[in-house]
């Protein structure tokens, strides 16, 4: 068993590293919220929907609340990056003239604008992880589950990752991040869960949780796009996501 | 599309198998279709024309003949007698080479052929098959009647003809069925391999479009219209090879079929013929890609 008598909360808006060795159940956990996995006990609940009970049809409507970025990337080699940006706005809806727009935004956001036309082998690791960012939030998901993000990344763009991860944090979205990466606990998170074993040795909240996203975000990093940047979100993610998982 | 097209270019080979055999399985259904059709309308021919005739002697008169319709109408199961004069003959056999200049070049009022060569006769219609050897039987005793050098009756018995003609018909057809059924069973079975490698080649891009919440419909939507890509133009081939093949075979079909079917053949049977090829192909790769797409999606996360 890879989890086992884990049982926790993530309030809207707030900032949780889940730390742990590997093998510890950090990618279980996350697969387990995408519903690429089913506990064989205990419930995982988003946003009042409990993942146990959703109808399969239905899986792709969970998989679109929650951004995912993969330890792998998982960023389609034989399309440009704009391809792979575009295949996830496809999926949430977006229309084509919308697309380009808002590929362009998400390119600035995540760091790498203009990168849109280039294939990931032509870009570097950290630029690829920016591009896995970029389409995982595309979607304005309520929720963004970063899968070991720095894994391949040196220590300069293992921050640089962190702080996107924590900007796009500051506009609303309820941020995720499985790490091993020691020089990224330090970095003063809201809240940091430890996994040993499938376990949970401690919970430590830092700050408590955000209800609202903070106004004054964007100031933190002078000169560069703000996450969110459309009306959508904001209060509506921040005051009614909420995931519990119970195994 | 632009997606089912960049597939098509990336493995141009295996498009091209697809669409060959797509094309082929569509040519015989379009040639079997016209076979078919033709059939119909030659033994339609053969059904509304007079089932028995009896050639008349030279020098008969018209009472003989009066008393022989007489007799043949009042005879059981005889729904029609007619008798056709040495110029009406003459009429139905030009009427029936149609327009070849050959055939027609011979019958001339100055040549050797004219009317008078052509026997007079008595045509009859049954309303009962069965009722076709006591009419022969009579007509046979009819003094008026010509006779073969060996003495046999020249009487004409098309219904032999036209049971060996729909015996051949139905063989030539049963034959068709089968040949169809299996080209699109192998065609069907290419198309979803094609199709199925082309999947299971991009296997792993297709479980990351389903960890980004893609119906499945969406992940199969790109092979299903490179599918029906490879069944439009593989219909477009297939009409294109039956369309040759029938202006090929026309100069061998026109003077043989001439007054049964008019030569050339009418453009609305073309273009049905191609409405239906095209739907035809449609459906073949909808059914193919289908079950390709189907089964992978099912099987991937």
């Amino acid at each position: 068993m890879v989890l086992n008598d884990v049982n926790f909360s993530v309030s809207p808006g707030e900032f949780v590293v889940i730390t742990g060795k590997s093998g510890a159940g950090k990618t279980t956990l996350g697969r387990l919220l995408i519903r690429d996995l089913l506990p064989i006990k205990g419930k995982i609940v988003i946003d009042g929907e409990d993942l146990n009970q959703i109808k399969p049809k239905n899986i792709p409507l969970i998989r679109r609340k929650v951004g995912f970025v993969f330890q792998d990337y998982k960023i389609i080699p034989d399309k440009t990056i704009g391809e792979n940006i575009t295949i996830a706005l496809e999926i949430g809806g977006y229309n084509r003239k919308k697309i380009q727009e808002k590929i362009t935004e998400l390119l600035k956001i995540v760091g790498i604008p203009g990168k849109e036309h280039l294939f990931p082998g032509q870009l570097s690791g950290g630029e690829v992880q920016r591009a896995a960012i970029a389409r995982a939030i595309a979607c304005e998901p309520a929720i963004l589950f970063a899968d070991e993000p720095t894994g391949n990344l040196d220590k300069d763009t293992s921050v640089e990752i962190f702080n996107l991860l924590k900007k796009i944090n500051d506009g609303g979205t309820t941020v995720i991040l499985a790490t091993h990466d020691v020089t990224l606990i330090g970095l003063n998170p809201d809240r940091n869960i430890h996994l040993e074993k499938g376990k949970i040795v401690s919970d430590v909240d830092g700050k408590p949780s955000k209800s609202e996203p903070s106004s004054d975000s964007s100031s933190l990093r002078e000169g560069t796009p703000t996450w969110p940047a459309g009306p959508r979100r904001g209060k509506s993610h921040s005051t009614k996501r909420k995931i519990n998982i119970n195994k | 599309m632009n997606t089912a097209l960049k597939n098509i270019r990336r493995s141009p080979f295996q498009a091209l198998s697809a669409v060959f055999i797509i094309s082929l399985t569509l040519f015989v259904v379009g040639i079997f279709t016209l076979v078919t059709l033709a059939s119909h309308v030659i033994l339609l021919n053969f059904e509304t024309k007079p089932q028995i005739i009896a050639y008349l002697k030279d020098g008969h008169t018209t009472d003989q003949v009066a008393g022989l319709i007489s007799t043949m109408t009042s005879t059981q199961g005889v729904k029609n007698a007619v008798y056709i004069s040495k110029a009406e003959a003459l009429e139905i056999y030009k009427k029936s080479v149609g327009n070849d200049p050959v055939l027609l070049g011979t019958v001339t009022d100055w040549g050797i052929v004219t009317a008078d060569i052509l026997p007079a006769s008595v045509e009859i219609t049954a309303s009962d098959p069965s009722a076709f050897n006591t009419i022969v039987s009579i007509m046979e005793k009819s003094d008026i009647v010509s006779a073969t050098p060996q003495g046999k009756k020249e009487i004409d018995f098309p219904q032999d003809v036209i049971s060996e003609l729909t015996k051949w018909t139905n063989a030539i057809r049963g034959a068709g069925l089968i040949l169809i059924i299996a080209l699109t069973f192998v065609c069907i079975l290419t198309v979803m391999i094609i199709i199925s490698m082309k999947i299971s080649g991009r296997r792993t891009e297709i479980s990351t479009l389903k960890l980004l919440g893609a119906q499945n419909l969406y992940i199969i939507k790109p092979y299903i219209t490179e599918s029906l890509i490879y069944g439009l133009l593989g219909a477009f081939f297939g009409w294109t090879l039956s369309y040759i093949a029938l202006l090929y075979s026309t100069p061998f079909l026109a003077p043989r079929l001439g007054g049964v079917i008019s030569f050339p053949i009418p453009y609305w049977i073309n273009l049905s013929l191609l409405v239906g090829l095209l739907a035809f192909g449609l459906i073949l790769s909808l059914i193919s890609s289908f079950f390709a797409a189907a089964r992978f999606v099912k099987r991937s996360r």
